[in-house]
Order: structure tokens, then sequence, then C-alpha cells
């Protein structure tokens, strides 16, 4: 009995790593009351912490799985599509409780991260979802970390139930645009995933409202707020398009987080994907413009200068380049804005700047003693003792010193 | 000249007591030597007389929290000149500049942030790498583990195992002191027996499956791996066993992803 629940382990893990957005963050803080004396876990604010890493560089944060790879829908994308050879399984709820909660006491996981491949109906897939959630959280007491992948076109009183339960909900969007999930994932309807998202939306604000007339607190729903997945690189989407189509779900959709995740080639592919995995160097291009969208201050036309973004250098050096006028800018006296869009000045430094310089003039002795990448910094500020050669930004060959030894590629030939 | 001998680990309580007398006499930093328990030298020069306790009524010195913090987090270093630095700090705030934290590139305040940050860390992957293995004793469960912090970091974390397995029997050993918690009062003890942890745990297969199967062969990032979970801390992780052959066989893997992908 026990192999078999290693072999269902193998299959629904193994099918569950190409999801990316694994993270246990931004939920607040939780823990076992007093009088509790059989709840189990805590949350403990911030980004949920790393329990291990594998080989590609990701944290094992959360147990992060399948509860069936069994699936009725084709999207050519995915290795459980129903036209898939994949070998199937299946957990029942009691065996995904058991599995968290043994991980969890060890200090393996900081909770759950539970998606499934759609069995029977949308809503009887869902349904079950919930089930491993009010489980944990009201048989067990658990207070960790809980994220489930709402199924698309689940009724709207499961995805309700979920967000009770749940400390993130996500849908994964897949595809930037119509055109492209019709080809990829003909069940998938971009407007049916808007309109989840926006009812997530919707409750989730209506929790943050501090209290109702009644002057009680309504029950706490998805704390963590929403998250989505695109994959790159497997349709023709260019950069513009998929960075429009995150920010209009960070406006609209109040989208806590947008993953992006370079296609790489799945066992028993369907024909009408590329063979060759897209470049990593894009997936991490547009994680750094997410991020300089999101905590930088940059609008959308000033990263991007044609369609796709600029692969040899990030793009705040690449907007620097092409704002060259702008610099040198004085570390003592640009506003906060201004020195955000220093190339090599990340958000954290710009904070202890602006702290240091309250009380003293920064020079070039305590930018060395700060650890900052002085050579990429060196032409575009200047301190009390330090102003850069004037013609050092003028020069033709500027830019050709930030180029970036070429990567190297998986399977390039 | 005074000499301060420090005998517990990571010796918190003594120092401030220690720091608040010195302070109280105005003794200055250049004026004590501080030593821990484990580096005792004789030092010809010493006066190691006891302190006399500072009479009542004195001038109350204001220290800044952020400050405290700082130095609770560094005196849990190994670093024996974690004390002087402490004092040194502690004096510079109350007679020469109450905003000297904010002096981000002063030498004293980087030095005792970069001691604060390496307890942090270690803290951190403490609380991240620790890994229980669970016994059964008169039909009870008790969880048991074995980790080796780089510093004193028990203590730092001592509130988080606690908050977050409240409701659980367990133990944690490290070379210096266990802490054993029966949920609801905490015991410590020094030096403990290591040959108490347990050689397996009816759970761990199902984790190394979980983790050999969780990870993508077709990016392969190793020295993202290392950067986050360096090699120092594998020996307390049962899973780290299994990365050199995931290493070895992803190439071959992820090949053959390539290869199934193109037989239709």
């Amino acid at each position: 009995m026990h192999d078999k629940l290693i072999q269902k382990l193998e299959i629904l893990s193994d099918a569950a790593k190409y999801d990316a957005s694994c993270a246990s963050g931004s939920a607040g803080k939780r823990k076992a009351g007093k009088t509790d004396k059989t709840g189990i876990g805590s949350l403990t604010g911030g980004t949920g912490i790393c329990h291990s890493f594998t080989p590609d560089g990701r944290c094992v944060s959360l147990l992060k799985i399948l509860m069936t790879n069994y699936c009725i829908y084709d999207c050519h994308y995915c290795i459980n599509r129903v036209s898939s050879s994949v070998r199937r399984a299946r957990f029942s709820v009691k065996e995904t409780v058991d599995l968290t909660l043994n991980f969890y006491k060890r200090n393996y996981i900081e909770g759950l991260f539970l998606s499934s491949g759609i069995v029977g109906s949308p809503d009887l897939t869902m349904e079950s979802m919930v089930r491993i959630a009010k489980s944990l959280r009201l048989d067990h007491g658990f207070k960790g970390y809980i994220h489930l992948k709402t199924i698309p076109n689940a009724s709207p009183e499961l995805q309700a139930e979920a967000g009770l339960f749940a400390d993130r909900l996500s849908i994964n969007v897949e595809m930037p645009t119509q055109p492209s999930l019709n080809k990829y994932a003909p069940e998938k309807d971009l407007g049916a995933i808007h309109s989840s998202m926006n009812t997530l939306k919707d409750k989730i604000a209506e929790h943050k409202v501090d209290k109702t007339h009644t002057g009680k607190r309504p029950p706490r729903f998805a704390p963590g707020g929403q998250s989505t997945q695109m994959i790159i690189g497997a349709d023709g989407s260019n950069d513009k398009v998929i960075l429009g189509t995150s920010v209009k779900l960070y406006s609209e959709q109040k989208l806590r987080r947008v993953y992006y995740s370079a296609f790489s080639p799945i066992p028993d592919a369907s024909e009408v994907l590329p063979l060759k995995p897209a470049p990593l160097i894009r997936e991490h291009r547009l994680y750094q413009a997410d991020w300089l969208l999101r905590f930088y201050g940059f609008k959308l036309d000033e990263i991007l200068h044609d369609d796709m973004l600029d692969m040899d250098h990030d793009p705040k050096l690449a907007w620097a380049l092409r704002n060259r006028h702008l610099f040198p800018i004085d570390l003592n006296k640009a506003d906060k804005m201004m020195l955000l869009r220093i190339p090599g000045l990340g958000a954290r430094t710009v904070q202890k700047i602006l702290t240091i310089r309250r009380y003293a003039k920064l020079s070039w002795m305590d930018l060395t003693k700060m650890r900052l990448p002085l050579q990429k910094l060196k032409p575009f500020i200047s301190v009390s003792d330090y102003s850069p050669d004037i013609h050092l930004l003028d020069s033709n060959n500027f830019e050709l010193q930030f180029k970036q030894p070429k990567q190297f590629e998986l399977f390039s030939a | 000249m005074k000499t301060i001998t420090i005998t517990s680990v990571p010796g918190y309580d003594e120092w401030r007591t220690a720091s608040r007398e010195c302070l109280a006499q105005s003794i200055p930093p250049e004026n004590i030597i501080w030593q821990s328990a484990e580096s005792i030298q004789d030092d010809l020069f010493g006066d190691s007389e006891q302190l006399m306790p500072a009479p009542r009524g004195q001038v109350k010195h204001s220290i800044p929290k952020t400050v405290l913090m700082l130095i609770q987090y560094a005196l849990c270093h190994r670093d024996v000149s974690r004390f002087a630095l402490c004092y040194r700090v502690l004096w510079r705030v109350v007679f020469e500049n109450k905003n000297l934290i904010k002096l981000k590139t002063d030498d004293d305040i980087m030095q005792l942030i970069t001691l604060a940050k390496a307890v942090k860390r270690d803290a951190y992957k403490m609380s991240a790498f620790l890994r229980f293995r669970e016994v059964v004793h008169d039909e009870q469960e008790h969880f048991i583990a074995w980790y080796e912090p780089e510093h004193f970091s028990l203590e730092v974390k001592l509130d988080f195992f606690q908050t977050r397995f409240k409701n659980m029997r367990w133990s944690i050993l490290t070379p210096y002191r266990a802490a054993h918690w029966d949920t609801e009062k905490l015991v410590l003890e020094d030096n403990p027996d290591p040959s108490v942890f347990p050689d397996d745990d009816r759970i761990e297969k199902y984790w190394l499956t979980y983790y050999a199967n969780i990870f993508n062969p077709a990016r392969i990032k190793k020295s993202a791996m290392l950067s986050s979970m360096p090699k120092k801390y594998w020996k307390n992780m049962p899973e780290t066993s299994l990365i050199d052959d995931m290493i070895k066989q992803s190439d071959a893997r992820a090949r053959k992803m390539i290869v199934d992908g193109n037989k239709r």
C-alpha cells in the first residue's frame, strides 16, 4: 500500500513541477490560539520560508502537487491533456490531507499548493479540492499556507467557498490572448477566466473593508490575493503583448503576482508546439520588467522600445542607455523616484541612501562600503567627491561595456 | 584596565548586566577587556575583580530600541569580539551620537550589522533546513531534530518553533544546547547527547520522492541552488543525498523529454 502512495506521489509531483507560482507569501500572520489544543502551524508574515532548494535553483516551500492528472481538457502545452499518454494517478482527500500534515510536522514545508486536472466536471473537481482545504482547516486546525489553483468554469459558489479556506487562489491564463488560447487551449475562455478573477477580486476586497455596519469583520477570504501564470514562447506573442496583459491583470483584476514560465519541452508533446525550449533569459527579462512596473515607477512604454525586450541589457539599463541626457544623477540630491531609475541601485539600496543622506553627505567611500556595483553605477551617478567623465556617457561604444558574454543555452544547436 | 568574563553562551544577559555597570561608572570601551569562557587568556594587566554594582538612582541612559535589537542579534554570533563591539556601540550612542545607528557606513555600525545579519541568516536557515524525525513513546508522537547552527541561533528561533509546533512534543538538539517542548513548557539542556536523534523516519521516503520529482531537469541552475543552500547545510538535510544523482541524470532526462516529444 505504501509503495502505491509513493507511485502516486511520483506522478502527481512530477506533473506539478511546470507551475512556477509556488511562493507562499503575503497572507499576513496566523497561529494557533492559546486555548487551541490540537491546531498546528503558523504564518510568519512576509514571504514564506524556503525549506529546501532543488538543482534547478527553485525554492521548495510548499507541497506542490496535483490532486489528479486525469483531465478531460486537451490543452496542447500541458503534459496532462487528455490526448497525452502520460501515467495517471489520483490522490484521495485523506491521502492529501495526511501527506500535508506529515510533511508539515517534520518542518519540510510551509503548506500545500494544490492544483488538479479536470475529472468528471469542473464542479466535481473543485469540490474535492475545497474538501481537502476544509478538512485541513476545520478537522486539523491547520494554520499553515494553502494555495488552491481554482478550476476555470467551476461555479461561483465553490470558488467563494475555496476562498474561505485558502490563503491564495489562482487561475492560470496560460496565454496572453484569446487567439492563442483558441489554438493551444481550445476549452479555455479568456472572458470566463477574467470574470472568475473579478468575482474573487470583489470577495477579497469585501474582506479588506475594516468592519461592516454590524461591527463584525467579514470572514477571512484569500488574504494572499490571486496570482496567475503565462507560458512564454509557446505561442508567437511578443513581450509587448505579454506585459500589456500583465499590466491589465494587475490594474483591473488586482492580481498580486503574474508568473512567467519559459516554455520547456514536455514528454509526449503535442505537434502544434515548438520543439525548442524558450530561452530562459527571456523569462528573466520579463520578470525584471514586471518588477520595474510594480515597484520602480516605470511605465510600460518606457520599458519597451520595440515589441521585444532587449536581451543583452536588463530593462532598466536599456532605459538608461536610451535616456543618457538625464544622467549623471547626484545621489545627494535626487528624489526617490529618480534614484530608483539608476542602473545598479535596488529599492533597498535607495532606501539606505535616503536614510544616510539625512545625517551625512554621501562620498565615494560610502559607496564602496555599501558594496554597490560601482563599475555599472560609475557613469550614471555623482557624489560629493566624484562625478563621471562627461565624455563617458556620450562615447559611441558606451553600451558595449555592459554587454554580457553570451549565455550558454541548453540544446541551442 | 578591567577584564570582564562572560561565562554563558550566547551571553546576552551577562553582557547586559556588565555593560550597565560599566556605563554607570563611565568606563570607556578602551579600558575594558571582554573575554568569553571558551577563549579565556590570562591578561597580565587585567583586573578581574568583580564589578561593583552601580548605586541605585543613577542616571538611566535611554538606548533606541533598534540598537538593542541589533545588539541582541549580534551577541548570538560566535565572534569573540562581539562583546567589546556591542559595548563600544552602546558607549558611542550614549556619549557621541544618539543617531549613530543611522550612519550605515560607520565602521562600528557596519560591523554590528554584519554580525546581526549573519545571525539572522543563520537563524532563518535553521527554521528552514531543520528536519524532525518522529519517535513513538507510549503511543505518543515525539519529534526530534539534530541541527548544527553556525552561531548561537537556537535562542533566536525558540519562539518560532514554539508557535508553529505548539501542540507537538518536540526536541531540538544542537551541539551546545537542546530545547525540549512538551506542549506546555520549554526545558533547556546544555551539551545534549546527539545519539538521541533517531536514524530513520516513516515519512522521510515520501519527502525524498517528492524532492526528486518536483525539480525540472531541463533547467539546471546549480549555482542558484548553492547560493541559497550552501553545502555546509547539507549534512542536516536528508534530501541532499539525492542531489548528485539528480544532476548527473538531468541531461539524459531532459533529452529524453525532447526525444519523446519528437516521436509523434
